[in-house]
């Protein structure tokens, strides 16, 4: 089928039309011809077809791949190496006596290669466990590949750069998760990672925002249930606990779960502490102490259009 | 007269220009730097730099032309410091006089009209080192020494207390001794000494070398709330702050290379010196930064 062209050296050779030299060629596949739109003449032929040489529908994993062109290549992970390797054989002759293959030689990649591949699978892994999107699994490649490069972190486990850098990615994305989040889904320990963090940022010279209440009240909610007036009453609580300063020195995911666990106690959807607290990855007990700061002032918390279904809330 | 007045020249000399606030505390000023032979109780900090301050306005008055020289000082002064010459607080030391021998050398001010702030960090912890120049059986040490235990699967060293002053000392077998737990830097030589001693009794033939302090830490209060949302954003380069981690700002000071842990509630920890003066320097320079940050409700 014809498709304009690009002019890039894979697609065309650098011809042009001799009567419209400005003109744009016109790639025809079938016929393998590039054709000039203004007056109809065949510019150049036997132009190199880049589309696919098979076309596959079974899911299932052949033997076989009939594709001479292998995978696509990632430029930003394997340094874009253009090595080619021996493959096992498959006749007989190329076992010995003992059955085993005569040329084994399959152990050769490059270090580097190796760490960021095995870097790539566990922070596919992980990402997975999270449901994180595409955008965050590409900047934690990104970031663990700067950190990688840098060496100034060799001493550390690379599970635990790697899961520093998700950390890392999805604050710079605007979608923090909490340190525990991540501890849920990695082997690595939260003292670990903290100390990883704080050294790949200085490694790096970035920073990150602050985390605020509102980061995390919509995934909170969500996982317990909470239908979304009591998702924005308890955004706009620990909004203005925030602001009304009554929560100093409180970690903002303290404030978060008692601000929801107030929110859902005035609704009809009312949760426990433990269940918040099993969330939030918060102690039930710090969650009882935030709710006993943000009490007192409870009827100024309150978004004004909000619908209670109960104006006894809890005291402790 | 002439030599009254020569220490003074060289404390003109402004140490920290890239730090915001007066490096009022020169480490050429002599408080108790811990080695030299004092009483204990002359090394209280603030009756040192008020006797500093009585002599270096008696020599002010001595010095210089008699009746204008009184008066010149403050001409010099009213850029740097609001004018708050005469009252005897630690960081008004007027830090050179007004002979018309000396030249005009001006403390350079990072932060115009910088008052002091009239709070001294109180030391807290000091941790020094010292080699007692002989290997010792930590076996021994332990079985006849009071107040000492030793447990080598969980640590190759002796851990010894005495009651005053009130410290730990970790005497490791190459001789080297660790002293934690003073708030002085004479207590804490007094208590590397007596460590010492103990161990000389016991039959081993200590020595005191190379005694250095290693660490000092110092605490204060600056008697507001703190924001440090406010702190983190505008000296990110410097300031860590992750309320996940840790619930205070971790703050590097780059001059001097000093580590403070600053609280909401206005509390602040100093920490990672090596004498005094960097202490008392941190704190005055982190002081007008906090002030900026104070919390109006």
């Amino acid at each position: 089928m014809a498709s304009t062209s690009r002019r890039d050296a894979l697609a065309l050779p650098e011809v042009q039309c001799p009567n419209h030299p400005d003109a744009l060629l016109v790639e025809d596949h079938r016929a393998g011809d590039v054709i000039c739109p203004e007056c109809g003449l065949v510019v150049g032929d036997r132009v190199i077809d880049v589309g696919a040489e098979w076309r596959t529908f079974t899911k299932e994993i052949a033997t076989k791949d009939p594709s001479r062109v292998g995978d696509a290549q990632n430029p930003l992970l394997n340094g874009g190496d253009l090595t080619t390797t021996i493959s096992k054989g498959t006749g007989a002759a190329s076992f010995d006596e003992f059955g085993t293959s005569k040329y084994q030689n399959r152990r050769t990649m490059s270090s580097s290669d190796r760490a960021m591949l095995n870097a790539s699978r566990e922070i596919t892994t992980m990402a997975d466990r999270l449901n994180l999107p595409g955008n965050i699994i590409d900047r934690t490649n990104h970031l663990f590949k700067h950190v990688y490069e840098q060496k100034r972190l060799k001493g550390w486990s690379n599970d635990a750069i790697a899961s520093a850098c998700l950390y890392i990615a999805c604050r710079q994305e605007g979608v923090p998760r909490t340190f525990k989040e991540i501890c849920a889904v990695s082997r690595i320990s939260k003292k670990e990672i903290g100390r990883c963090f704080k050294l790949i940022l200085n490694a790096l010279e970035t920073s990150v925002d602050l985390i605020t209440t509102g980061d995390f009240m919509s995934r909170f909610c969500s996982n317990l249930g909470l239908p979304k007036q009591v998702q924005m009453a308890a955004t706009f609580i620990a909004r203005k606990a925030v602001e009304l300063d009554l929560v100093s020195g409180r970690s903002p995911i303290s404030v978060a779960a008692a601000a929801i666990y107030m929110a859902s106690q005035a609704s009809a959807e009312k949760k426990t502490e433990k269940e918040i607290g099993d969330i939030a990855g918060v102690a039930d007990v710090t969650i009882r102490q935030s709710y006993r700061l943000i009490y007192p002032r409870a009827a100024d918390l309150f978004p004004p259009d909000f619908r209670f279904d109960t104006h006894k809330l809890p005291q402790m | 007269m002439d030599q009254n007045s020569t220490p003074f020249q060289g404390l003109a000399s402004p140490t920290g220009a890239m730090t915001p606030g007066m490096p009022i505390f020169s480490p050429m000023m002599p408080y108790g730097s811990g080695l030299t032979p004092q009483p204990v109780t002359n090394t209280n900090s603030l009756s040192i730099l008020e006797e500093q301050q009585r002599q270096q306005q008696q020599q002010q008055a001595n010095a210089g032309l008699p009746g204008t020289s009184g008066q010149t000082p403050q001409l010099f002064h009213s850029q740097s410091v609001g004018g708050t010459t005469t009252t005897a607080l630690p960081g008004n030391t007027p830090l050179y006089t007004a002979t018309p021998l000396t030249p005009m050398t001006p403390i350079t001010p990072s932060t115009p009209a910088s008052e002091s702030s009239g709070i001294v960090p109180q030391l807290q912890n000091i941790v020094s080192t010292v080699n007692l120049g002989c290997k010792l059986d930590l076996k021994t040490i332990a079985l006849r020494a009071r107040n000492a235990e030793y447990n080598p699967k969980r640590f190759a060293a002796v851990i010894m207390r005495i009651r005053e002053p009130r410290t730990t000392a970790l005497i490791f077998s190459s001789g080297k001794m660790v002293c934690t737990g003073a708030k002085s830097e004479e207590q804490s030589r007094l208590a590397a000494r007596k460590y010492a001693r103990v161990v000389q009794k016991l039959g081993f033939p200590a020595k005191f070398l190379d005694f250095k302090i290693q660490n000092m830490v110092g605490s204060c209060d600056v008697k507001f709330p703190i924001r440090l949302e406010g702190l983190v954003l505008t000296h990110q380069q410097f300031s860590s702050y992750e309320p996940e981690l840790f619930p205070g700002l971790i703050y590097r000071m780059i001059k001097p290379r000093i580590v403070l842990l600053i609280f909401v509630s206005g509390k602040v920890v100093l920490t990672g010196a090596k004498v005094r003066g960097e202490i008392y320097e941190a704190f005055e320079n982190i002081y007008p930064i906090l002030k900026g940050f104070r919390k109006t409700t």
